[in-house]
């Protein structure tokens, strides 16, 4: 969760909108696109996906970095790559693209690439309507006021993942001290594996005593006590948020029912 | 008062066994801790003031499987039946890994977790919350990930969450043990706050230079934690002070000067607690009359001074013109720097400042650029690490982090294998060296199940092993007690004697003060000050700038005009008749 919620100024009506609704919406589109086979619907809800970051989401230079470079660049890449594993059988009867020696590139490969592309880059985007409007801590708060989960296991998670960067940064040092120690030198890929069975022991030790630590500390400050907890930040479902995702799965509905059979 | 009806916190005939372990640590603790009082509990490592501690506020036995003997009362609340959370409202903890406390992910939030999860009305979580960040200085900080904090302001920022649950009494293991000498004094200034609002407050703490002044009431346990003192600072500190020194209890520094001037002859009849203290009581002494062979002046004139012209000669290490990035980050900007054979090094500076860079670019931690480092002759970057681990050995700052074998004697024969040496050679080679570090009996235990301090000892063993003649150390005393600090820095001491080059990255001025001949000041990636220890320490200026602080002895030895032989003195060794 790299969204900083205090930086936001305006943050954009998706903003205020919970974070259920936000991730409600787009599950029926989503699902349809693991199946779609086409280009068009993908392509249809990537646009709609893009459209509602672009209206309800305050524009920042990594955001538009991340929509307009590094997902076009991905999926692109991403299709083009898969297009040389299509099975060149089914594609026989499109025109050719390339031919080296007796290998031969179809334009109808490149077509299934692309759009397995565009669908993981559509469902992605549908993802990131949530992603990139929502903290991790207010999901959580959602799902214990909305879905009742209970809130020690909301909290603890969100403690959890506050211990990854810290994990990251132990296993950096134990490598560095593994390698000064010549440790499991050699290369490939057993070497690779015995190193890093290597660092488990004393990467496990630590992370046991850190997370024991930190149970101590949420219990000496009462976490657990009690069935429920004060909320400061209320996530009611409005009525808007119903609107909102009565509205997009019309929209959804209407747009799949269009573009039927979705290359099926 | 002594009959006061509640106190706050009562302890009687208390025993803790965790569980599996064979004796009970603390094995009976009787004290208690009255409204507005600030008690300090001392006792040597393994007394089990940390156990203690945790049973303060009924985390033993509820969250932690120990077996509970004697009463724990809070508010006269026995804490075996009270739950935690009940009690959580009348005592606060504070811990000692300040990243080990954080849940949330913003100042204000981390705050308000303790006061919601009691179920408090909102309005009163957001008064109580900005009344206790308000209290430790952090409202201005309130937005901010937590994680951005130093380690004095992560600290600040646990007591901050204690005072929200409206804890009448704040429980402090070890608060600064992890911290550098800034952020030491950043803690000591908002618990002082705390203390002038009425607040109690149990400090276990070894860093006795910033508590004693703060403290109304003194409890020593004894090494099997049994309470043997319990009064006030002057009572307790003052008039038992041998006794504490000798059970291996650390005293303040300017106590243990005394005490080291006493047995030189001195004649200093109230004992001092604090640098001004000693200060004012030499002011008022008159210096023993010298006789022969133990003159305290005699002594330091002894003291050997470094010698550079002998290290000039034959440099262990050689660093010259060293830039080393990280990311984008310039972390050192040419640096040069000769370390002689023999010597023994402090590399000091503040978190973050480029000192652990530096060694570790020295022993090929992190590769240097070609052509910038020398150790031993040999070039760090184009020398293979099997080779370079004969010249420099690495200690890092968690020992776990570079174990890598299932027993002690592999972990030490690892370091020898591979290099066709006859198992015959590399056994007595590894049994000396386990002679020598004192785990002749653990050869056969996982070198996770030893004791910090054989931890410790095994690390520096596995350094030395290939036959290093440099050692370099990141932070060896962090996080650790002073009795393992110190037998750990004994230890380098003596190798130092035997003709290791020592170089230590530390945090803690004292020792850099008692131990090491020169000292290297690392400032925003360059080297500030490259001197001898005692010309860095008399500059004030230097020391501000790098974030640094002078050592406590220091502090009280400075401007003693009617002992200008004291003056210049920083290390408890040098006064006659001193520890070590």
């Amino acid at each position: 969760m790299t969204v900083d919620p205090s930086a936001a100024g305006s943050p954009g009506f998706l903003a205020h909108l919970s974070p259920l609704a936000k991730l409600a919406a787009p599950l029926p589109a989503m699902i349809v696109l693991v199946v779609a086979r086409d280009l068009v619907t993908p392509l249809t809800f990537l646009a709609l996906a893009y459209l509602l970051l672009l209206v309800g989401r305050r524009m920042s230079w990594r955001v538009a970095a991340l929509l307009f470079v590094g997902l076009p660049i991905g999926a692109a890449i991403m299709g083009l790559a898969l297009g040389l594993w299509v099975d060149a059988a089914l594609v026989d009867d499109t025109p050719a693209v390339l031919r080296v020696g007796a290998w031969t590139l179809h334009a109808g490969a490149v077509e299934v690439g692309l759009a397995t592309g565009a669908r993981l880059a559509a469902i992605l985007a549908l993802g990131l309507i949530a992603g990139l409007t929502t903290t991790g801590p207010d999901l959580v708060r959602a799902s214990v006021q909305q879905l009742r989960v209970p809130y020690r296991i909301g909290y603890a998670a969100l403690a959890a993942i506050r211990f990854v960067p810290r994990f990251a940064y132990e296993l950096e040092l134990i490598r560095q001290a593994h390698r000064v120690r010549g440790a499991h030198g050699g290369r490939g890929p057993f070497a690779a594996v015995a190193r890093g069975a290597g660092y488990v022991v004393p990467l496990l030790a630590g992370a046991i005593r850190h997370a024991e630590r930190v149970a101590l500390a949420m219990d000496a400050r009462a976490f657990g006590a009690h069935p429920d907890r004060t909320e400061r930040y209320l996530l009611p479902w409005r009525r808007r948020d119903t609107v909102f995702v009565l509205a997009f799965w019309a929209v959804s509905a209407a747009t799949l029912a269009a573009l039927f059979p979705w290359g099926l | 008062m002594p009959d006061d009806p509640a106190p706050l916190l009562h302890l009687r005939g208390v025993a803790i066994t965790h569980e599996g372990a064979d004796a009970a640590a603390p094995a009976s603790v009787s004290f208690d801790v009255r409204p507005g009082e600030v008690v300090l509990l001392l006792g040597p490592s393994g007394s089990g003031k940390s156990t203690l501690a945790l049973a303060s506020n009924g985390l033993i036995p509820q969250a932690v499987p120990a077996r509970l003997e004697g009463t724990v009362t809070v508010r006269g609340m026995s804490t075996r039946e009270t739950p935690v959370a009940t009690l959580a409202r009348h005592v606060g903890m504070v811990f000692q890994d300040p990243d080990a406390q954080l849940v949330t992910g913003s100042v204000f939030d981390e705050v308000a977790f303790g006061p919601e999860n009691l179920q408090m009305p909102v309005a009163e979580v957001l008064a109580r919350t900005e009344q206790a960040l308000r209290r430790v200085g952090l409202w201005d900080r309130r937005a901010e990930n937590p994680d951005r904090l130093s380690g004095g302001g992560k600290q600040r920022l646990a007591i901050a969450c204690a005072l929200a649950m409206g804890s009448e009494l704040l429980v402090l293991d070890e608060p600064t043990a992890n911290l550098d000498p800034a952020g030491i004094e950043d803690v000591y200034a908002a618990l002082r706050d705390v203390a002038a609002d009425g607040r109690s407050v149990l400090l276990v703490e070894h860093d006795l230079d910033a508590a004693a002044e703060l403290t109304d009431r003194v409890v020593v346990l004894d090494a099997d934690g049994r309470t043997i003192a319990d009064g006030g600072v002057d009572e307790v500190l003052r008039d038992r002070a041998d006794e504490l020194d000798a059970l291996g209890v650390w005293l303040p520094v300017s106590t243990m000067a005394a005490l080291a001037l006493r047995r030189a002859g001195w004649d200093l009849p109230r004992l001092p607690l604090t640098p001004p203290e000693l200060h004012e009581a030499l002011e008022s002494a008159d210096a023993p009359v010298p006789r022969a062979g133990d003159s305290l002046l005699g002594r330091v004139e002894e003291r050997p001074e470094p010698r550079p012209d002998l290290h000039s000669a034959h440099p262990a290490v050689e660093v010259s013109g060293l830039t080393l990035r990280r990311g984008r980050r310039t972390v050192l900007h040419d640096v040069d720097l000769t370390i002689g054979a023999g010597e023994f090094v402090a590399v000091v500076g503040a978190n973050g400042a480029g000192k652990t860079t530096l060694v570790q670019a020295i022993a090929g931690v992190l590769a240097p650029p070609h052509g910038t480092v020398r150790v031993d002759g040999a070039d760090p970057a184009t020398t293979a690490l099997r080779d370079l681990s004969r010249r420099i050995g690495f200690v890092f700052q968690n020992p776990e982090h570079q174990f890598i074998a299932h027993t002690v004697f592999d972990e030490l024969a690892h370091g020898l294998r591979g290099r066709g040496l006859e198992d015959a050679e590399i056994r007595t080679r590894t049994t000396r060296m386990l002679a020598r570090f004192g785990l002749e009996a653990k050869a056969d235990v996982h070198p996770f199940l030893l004791s910090g301090g054989q931890k410790r000892r095994l690390s520096v063993g596995t350094a030395l092993i290939a036959g290093a003649p440099v050692l370099a150390l990141d932070e060896p005393t962090f996080g650790q007690d002073r009795a393992r600090a110190d037998e750990l820095l004994q230890l380098l001491r003596d190798l130092n004697e035997a003709g290791t080059t020592v170089i230590v990255v530390t945090h803690d001025m004292q020792l850099v003060a008692e131990y090491a001949e020169r000292t290297v000041v690392v400032h925003d990636g360059r080297i500030r000050a490259d001197a001898a220890t005692r010309d860095v320490f008399a500059d004030e200026a230097l020391l501000r700038e790098a974030g640094l602080r002078r050592p406590a002895l220091q502090r009280a030895l400075r401007g003693v005009t009617r002992h200008p032989q004291l003056a210049g003195i920083t290390a408890l060794r040098d006064l006659a008749g001193g520890r070590g």
